[in-house]
């Protein structure tokens, strides 16, 4: 090889690459039709964007922000407003045989993105199929649902194998997806066609890019429902949100307690903090270690920690201390009377002597980003005799070790507390009712007659009943302390009114922008 | 020579085995499996329930014995087949090679920039060999060169694009601008990369400078360069037509070599840019044990490096002779 020719291969090979970086955005770019606001009200909004996956309900990545993206493109028979399920693909819907039997009936003007009408076929599918290839994120499993059947044209029947009332939402957040789409697709998980993204909701994804993380949404001309405010949702990576939103960069944003100041005097900014339903608690190991499973130990934990201090100093304020009775207060079913541990160390101090103990010592296990919070809780357990040694790892370490019970004490935090109440059934009395322990469940707890009532409130329809008996069942949560919820957070957002007002929460989830109805015309 | 080319080929082959190896059994050596979510980050939320998990394990076969497990890889990456990713939903290949673009493009733009200036420098310092110029150059150039590549890149980032908002403060593009024409496009790709480029470039330097430097001076010293200054030749004569074409030999070898480890250098400075080549992906990836990914990754990156290793080898064997009649001597 000559000299010369070496270097014409070098510079043929800076050339290739330079022309493939331009090119592979090029792509792409002939979904910018010319402006034209038409009917909404706002043109286009910028969020925080990255990558969470092609939002078909099969291939976005299992993080909220890939869910409710898929959320905008496809609908639901019901939907979630501030206050509860709303009609939505169903028009209107009864349960009826005792719980067993729903029947939705189903909205005539309805078509999909690609011109198909929307047939009570597509729900019957739609529920076949996802329990055959469940979606991935789905409340349903085969076990739930006995039968789906087409009563006529615009009515549709789902059996379910046994009476439960957090069914409802449960259907009622199913993905509809189109037969005449997905019924030849064996591999669902594969399918990232623009067609597996053909859904019946109010918006058309008109771009997406894995590499960038970037998205665009643009409103669907012949939706059904609201008016959208909103013509194109763009979905942009930011590397420093706050820095995004002041240069402009994304209309909408989560701030730092503070960082408020900057915004709190202005009234170019609006400030809205956000429902408490995302939270840490620490779970107690209560069939490998003997200790745990005295009540009292478990009670002297938590009068030793105060969690305002854990509060204040991790999150600047913004949350709310952990109810032991482990619905958050923001949960609709949120009972305000339980057993209040208010931080007492002599009280603490005093339990651990009525069972005969003066020091005790137990390892803690965290993820490595709640070491700050678990070095608090040392101090904090030091001053009533009791000595942690803290042990972290990363997050999936740290999970798997949870799930295999390898662990005293551990700390772990996630959303999902706004949530249907039967997650209460999947940590506390797990083992009895599925024949499995939980993962995510009290190991070596077991309350009989917690168990009796977690059954009873499935069962009861009647929503006022139900509200008592979960009281009830938070009554001796807060007793029996199988686990301390530690705080739920509550973060702020902020955003600019005058670019855009209408955001909402749903009433069981902590994000504006996750919420549809945030695009959508209201009452 | 033939020899030893086919014992090199066979080195290469050993090397690679190992390395699929390891890349299969490290990340399984990491506690944790991907479909597992107890702990989120907020607004982070996943919805894996224990049956589904268990059902991900069966699809993509992590449930089977690990030998079985071993063999199905081995056999599946010498049809060149890396599987798909158990995250991105995407063949392993495809997500890689669409990142790789941007990566490489870090890398060879850095590399000329850096190969060019260090090579001018080098023959600066060479020329003026032990006066001021070349003293202060060197000293400098050795300073520079050891901080960091991501440490440069943090101070640039705050400096030019937070503090004095020169450039972008991530990305590798204007995302949903509207360009005119291809061009303004270029500008936009070119200006996103000027910060990671410099900082890739600048940590480079200091090894081009020493090479060329040391590469000018010796062919300085050579006998047709006297007798060019002899007969009067210019001075840019001398270095365009002489010095340069001849210092250059060694220099581009070291190009190829050096490639490798660029690579790696250019996965720190990605993540500080949120540039959206394979650092991004490779740092997620073991995050989030997407074992797929994990290994089409190192593997990518170990053929990259040994193919520049390989480059280097023959392109050193044809444009130096000498090393040619060693290796003869070598294997006699």
């Amino acid at each position: 090889m000559s000299k010369r020719s070496l270097l014409s291969l070098f510079l043929l090979i800076i050339f290739v690459f330079v022309t493939m970086v331009v090119d592979v955005d090029l792509i792409g770019q002939n979904v910018f039709a010319a402006e034209n606001t038409g009917d909404y009200a706002v043109n286009t909004i910028r969020l925080s964007g990255g990558d969470y996956g092609y939002p078909s309900p099969y291939a976005h990545y299992p993080r909220g922000p890939g869910g409710y993206k898929r959320n905008l493109i496809f609908d639901s028979l019901l939907e979630k407003s501030e206050d509860g399920l709303i009609p939505w693909l169903a028009r209107d819907y009864q349960v009826i045989n005792g719980g067993k039997d729903y029947l939705f009936t189903l909205r005539d003007d309805v078509v999909w993105h690609d011109g198909e009408p929307f047939t009570a076929e597509d729900v019957k599918f739609s529920f076949e199929y996802g329990l055959e290839h469940p979606l991935v994120w789905s409340d349903l499993s085969k076990d739930d649902i006995e039968s789906v059947a087409i009563i006529n044209d615009n009515q549709v029947l789902i059996t379910a194998v046994s009476a439960n009332c957090s069914l409802l939402s449960n259907i009622g957040n199913q993905r509809i997806i189109p037969e005449h789409i997905w019924k030849d697709v064996d591999v669902p998980k594969e399918y990232n066609e623009p067609a597996a993204v053909v859904g019946t909701g109010p918006y058309i994804l008109t771009d997406y890019n894995k590499e960038h993380g970037t998205y665009r949404f643009d409103a669907f001309e012949d939706f059904w429902g609201p008016q959208q405010n909103i013509k194109t949702i763009l979905f942009v990576p930011v590397s420093e949100a706050i820095l995004a939103f002041e240069k402009g960069e994304i209309d909408l944003t989560d701030v730092s307690p503070d960082l408020l100041g900057r915004y709190e005097s202005n009234p170019a900014y609006k400030i809205v903090q956000q429902p408490a339903l995302w939270g840490y608690r620490l779970i107690i190991n209560m069939k490998d270690v003997d200790v745990l499973k005295d009540k009292n130990v478990r009670q002297a934990l938590v009068y030793a920690i105060d969690q305002q201090e854990l509060i204040e100093k991790i999150e600047r304020g913004a949350a709310v201390a952990g109810s032991a009775g482990i619905l958050p207060p923001d949960h609709v079913y949120y009972n305000p009377d339980v057993k209040n541990y208010q931080y007492n160390p002599d009280k603490a101090r005093e339990l651990l002597q009525e069972s005969g103990y003066t020091s005790l010592s137990f390892e803690l296990k965290v993820p490595t980003q709640s070491v700050r919070m678990a070095e608090l809780i040392k101090e904090q357990f030091a001053r009533v005799g009791i000595e942690i040694t803290i042990i972290s790892a990363d997050t999936k370490t740290h999970d798997s070790r949870i799930n295999k019970n390898e662990y005293e004490l551990a700390i772990t935090g996630h959303g999902g507390w706004g949530g249907e109440p039967d997650y209460l059934i999947d940590r506390f009395a797990g083992e009895e009712l599925t024949g499995t322990p939980s993962a995510l469940g009290a190991v070596g707890y077991n309350n009989e007659q917690l168990n009796s009532l977690l059954i009873q409130q499935k069962e009861e329809f009647n929503s006022e009943n139900r509200r008592k008996l979960l009281y009830q069942v938070q009554t001796i949560l807060a007793e029996d302390v199988p686990e301390i919820p530690l705080y739920y957070t509550s973060g702020y957002s902020v955003y600019r009114p005058e670019k855009y007002d209408g955001w909402m929460f749903m009433y069981d989830h902590h994000s504006l922008s996750h919420s549809k109805l945030s695009y959508l015309e209201r009452k | 020579m033939k020899k030893r080319g086919k014992s090199r080929i066979v080195e290469y082959i050993v090397t690679l085995l190992i390395i699929i190896t390891l890349n299969f059994i490290l990340p399984r050596l990491m506690p944790g499996d991907p479909f597992l979510f107890l702990s989120t980050d907020q607004g982070q939320d996943v919805m894996y329930s224990e049956e589904q998990r268990q059902q991900y394990l069966e699809y993509y076969g992590l449930n089977k014995p690990i030998i079985e497990q071993y063999v199905l890889y081995l056999s599946k990456v010498i049809r060149g087949d890396m599987g798909l990713s158990l995250y991105y939903n995407e063949p392993v290949i495809n997500i890689i090679l669409r990142r790789l673009v941007w990566t490489f493009f870090l890398v060879i733009m850095s590399v000329i920039i850096s190969t060019i200036i260090g090579m001018i420098l080098g023959s600066i310092s060479a020329w003026h060999r032990n006066s001021w110029v070349d003293k202060i150059l060197y000293f400098k150039l050795i300073i520079l060169s050891e901080i960091p590549s991501f440490l440069l890149g943090l101070i640039l980032l705050f400096v030019f694009a937070a503090g004095l908002n020169l450039f972008p403060l991530s990305g590798a593009i204007t995302h949903y601008a509207e360009f005119d024409n291809g061009w303004e496009k270029v500008i936009d790709v070119l200006h996103h990369a000027v910060l990671p480029i410099i900082a890739l470039s600048v940590t480079r330097l200091g090894g081009t400078y020493l090479l060329g430097r040391n590469s000018v001076i010796s062919v300085l010293n050579k006998d047709y360069i006297r007798t060019g200054r002899a007969k009067g030749l210019s001075k840019v004569r001398i270095i365009g037509n002489y010095v340069i074409r001849n210092a250059l030999l060694p220099v581009i070898t070291q190009v190829f070599l050096s490639l490798g480890g660029l690579v790696g250098g250019a996965i720190l400075v990605e993540n500080v840019f949120a540039y959206p080549g394979l650092g991004h992906l490779m740092r997620e990836s073991v995050m989030i044990r997407d074992y797929p990914l994990i290994q089409g990754i190192f593997l990518t990156v170990s053929i990259f490096v040994l193919t520049a290793n390989y480059l280097a080898d023959l392109i050193y064997v044809k444009v130096d002779p000498r090393i040619k009649n060693n290796s003869d001597t070598e294997s006699q």
